[in-house]
């Protein structure tokens, strides 16, 4: 990875969140889905605690096997999410490198990345005894409307109350505005850091935003986040003013679209490195950096606005919606060529993904590759297969104009 | 008694062609599901349910993934093998994440129109209210579209009364089977079942009631074989329909969203069609995917079996349908806790032979055996 000096600071970061979590008496814990409007649980103190993150850091740290096999002895299909069953398997074994997830008071779920995460947290709320709160986002066929952004927002006050309620103390209504400024600060500067791509040479690549997304997901709406965004950006900005790049003598610059594959950020970091081949932007990376923010409906209202964020997620859009952003992407970052990774445990952002790939390739002229492997089960990753497709797809590639190659 | 029925799925999209030539209505067809017909016959269209069928999957292959749900495959393989021709338009639901997406992959690929109907998840009635009326108004604006003719209030009531009596007389033949269980094979069974999916309501509705007339007039059989329910997602191919006839037991009900969980839905009301809606889509049997904050498959399952008297479960499934997948362990453990036992048959809709699944299925009969037969 691009060594940042910022790294340290997050790692720091993230270690207190887990402790905190882990060890916290005096304030409740949540399990949430990182598209769930967590802004709602800080104001009312409470701890987010997100299985899909630690199930990354588990394959990460090669450990998410063994939890998925403890799950799938425990009946869970292997054709299920493997993030859903490194979670299952972690809840049972107490494994992983946090040693478990603190158990749930209660689930909060958003339809936003998918309707997978509705069976997941039914399971995990039958298991732990622990109420579900499910806020139901809409898939975007058509773009967003009004009535979609009324339905959420109707959700947000249901869930207002289900706090309330849950936690027998009225909701801080005023302390949600304070935690959505600050949520929307760090979104902020993390989408004006993933800009910074922009630059040739790219002074981080996605690989890099997959690591530091982390605080994004699991502290966006409190003051260390904002601070932590604060100085990533600076740093990156300072490497991007002096055209320090994040790969030596880049040559390549592709987009990645998909989760990235946990179990192999080392391997894929060579592997391009090697080929002089820059990931430089990342759909999935993009998720929390309010995409589209603006998009379908205008509105000034904070509720609403953040009804509007929680939407306009990328694998909530229809394909023609997806096509033009990728196409947007691929000219504003000025790429060569585009990755997709056909991901056998996301099923939104992969069905239909081979036909994605023709229809963005003939609208950009730029040529793409789909790539079949899984976010976090490396049995069904084969190496070989893999390696074949990208140097194809590299040699298809014409380099980047305008930055000097070595030969 | 039969034969009707068999006639009409031998080849379904001959029988299609013919009711459509002959209503010159437009075929409408439905996938999985729950998407209510009733719309689409008040809007003048000819509703054709599916729920993908056997055979390769090889156009397909091209735009799903073989970890697709095979249903998923399968239906989009008809299309592009032209099995599916006569179908004018599509309408889906949202009912997970596939079929979401599939609708995107249609509409890249056809140019036939599609319509979807969003099933809200929202916590509360009253969040998911004002959001469901207006999903309903894009159903029937996309159905008029299809079918150049809005459906009049009265249309609605007609169409309405006529699915809400086919799926009481469903009801009836359900219950006959559980009372006289034997007395119909699940192959003649199924097959009764699935000719509703493609003949027309009109035609459908008294070859029901006369089925059902000759069946209260059997007697029941003698002698007690175990009793299964069968549950999961889709009961197809229709391969697979006699397979559990060729085994010491006896099916007494089911828990397929091609089944039961469809037939178990009452009469749309349509004075208020946002109320009548609502009570369409979670109330009957619930499904593994539909969300509802107060729907528990758990109980539910228990007292289907008890109700039932069976003496076990077989779950029928389909692989990569996750929504089923995700429910099964908990599910067999809560069967388990309640002395009921259960055994999961995992399939493809390509698979064609049957005889490993009959072998598996007489072993886990005689498991819960041990009773005469």
């Amino acid at each position: 990875m691009t060594q940042l000096a910022a790294f340290k600071k997050m790692k720091e970061l993230m270690t207190l969140y887990y402790i905190e979590a882990k060890t916290s008496t005096a304030k409740p814990v949540a399990w949430l889905t990182s598209g769930a409007p967590v802004e709602f649980v800080h104001a009312m103190d409470v701890i987010p605690v997100y299985p899909e993150n630690y199930a990354a850091m588990c394959a990460a740290s090669h450990q998410s096997v063994a939890l998925m096999e403890a799950a799938e002895a425990a009946g869970f299909s292997q054709d299920i999410c493997a993030y859903a069953r490194t979670d299952f398997g972690q809840d049972l074994l107490q494994g992983g490198p946090a040693g478990g997830l603190p158990p749930p008071r209660f689930l909060i779920a958003s339809t936003n990345i998918c309707k997978t995460v509705i069976k997941w947290y039914e399971a995990v709320a039958r298991k732990h005894r622990a109420p579900l709160f499910l806020v139901d986002t809409p898939f975007l066929h058509d773009g967003l409307n009004r009535e979609t952004v009324d339905y959420t927002v109707a959700q947000f006050h249901d869930l207002e109350r289900f706090l309330a309620g849950q936690l027998k103390r009225p909701f801080d209504r005023d302390r949600l505005l304070e935690v959505i400024r600050m949520s929307r600060e760090a979104t902020g500067l993390w989408r004006k850091t993933l800009d910074l791509a922009k630059t040739l040479p790219t002074p981080l690549t996605s690989l890099d935003a997959f690591i530091h997304v982390a605080p994004i997901v699991t502290l966006r709406g409190t003051r260390p986040c904002v601070d932590y965004y604060q100085l990533l950006y600076e740093e990156v900005a300072e490497r991007a003013a002096r055209r320090i790049g994040a790969i030596p003598e880049e040559r390549y610059r592709v987009l990645w679209d998909n989760l990235p594959i946990w179990f192999r950020m080392r391997y894929f970091e060579k592997f391009f490195e090697e080929r002089r081949c820059a990931l430089v932007t990342a759909t999935y990376a993009d998720s929390w950096g309010g995409i589209a923010a603006s998009q379908g409906v205008q509105t000034s209202d904070p509720i609403e606005a953040l009804a509007v964020s929680y939407l306009n997620i990328y694998i909530n859009f229809g394909f023609e919606e997806r096509i033009r952003y990728l196409a947007r992407l691929i000219d504003e970052f000025a790429l060569t060529g585009f990755i997709m990774h056909s991901n056998r445990s996301c099923k939104p952002y992969s069905v239909g993904m081979y036909g994605l790939r023709g229809e963005v390739s003939r609208l950009t002229g730029k040529p793409g590759v789909v790539i079949e492997a899984d976010q976090n089960d490396p049995r069904v990753f084969s190496e070989a297969q893999v390696e074949t497709r990208l140097d194809a797809f590299l040699e298809s590639m014409t380099p980047v104009k305008g930055l000097k190659l070595k030969v | 008694m039969f034969a009707a029925f068999h006639e009409a799925i031998s080849d379904p999209f001959v029988t299609v062609r013919t009711h459509r030539d002959r209503l010159g209505r437009p075929v409408v067809g439905v996938m999985p599901a729950y998407f209510p017909l009733e719309l689409i016959h008040a809007a003048g269209g000819y509703p054709v349910q599916l729920w993908g069928a056997g055979g390769a999957v090889e156009h397909a292959d091209g735009h799903l993934q073989s970890y697709c749900c095979s249903v998923s495959r399968s239906l989009l393989e008809l299309e592009m093998r032209g099995v599916t021709g006569r179908v004018d338009a599509y309408a889906f639901t949202s009912l997970c994440d596939t079929l979401v997406n599939l609708r995107e992959v249609y509409r890249r690929l056809f140019a036939k129109p599609t319509v979807e109907f969003s099933i809200p998840a929202a916590q509360t009635r009253a969040a998911r209210k004002a959001y469901l009326s207006t999903v309903i108004e894009n159903v029937l604006k996309g159905l008029e579209a299809v079918t150049g003719r809005a459906a009049s209030r009265e249309d609605l009531r007609a169409s309405a009364a006529l699915y809400g009596r086919i799926r009481s007389l469903q009801r009836g033949i359900y219950r006959i089977r559980r009372q006289k269980p034997g007395v119909v094979n699940s192959g003649d069974f199924y097959a009764v079942v699935k000719a509703g999916f493609f003949l027309p309501p009109e035609d459908y509705e008294p070859l029901l009631a006369r089925l059902a007339a000759e069946l209260e007039a059997l007697p029941p059989r003698t002698g007690r074989r175990p009793r299964l329910v069968v549950s999961g997602m889709v009961f197809e191919p229709v391969a697979a329909f006699g397979v559990l006839d060729g085994v010491p037991a006896d099916v007494v009900d089911d828990d397929f969203a091609n089944g039961w969980r469809s037939a178990a839905k009452g009469a749309l009301r349509v004075d208020d069609l946002v109320a009548g809606i609502t009570d369409y889509v979670y109330s009957g049997a619930p499904c593994c995917c539909i969300y509802h904050p107060e729907s528990d498959r758990h109980a539910y399952l228990v007292e289907k079996v008890k109700a039932a008297e069976a003496d076990g479960v077989l779950f029928w499934a389909i692989r990569f349908c996750e929504p089923d997948a995700f429910d099964r362990p908990q599910l067999a453990e809560r069967l388990k806790q309640e002395g009921i036992p259960a055994f999961t048959l995992e399939m493809d809709l390509a698979t064609g032979n049957f005889e490993s699944v009959k072998t598996r299925v007489e072993a886990f009969c005689e498991m819960i055996g041990g009773l005469e037969v």
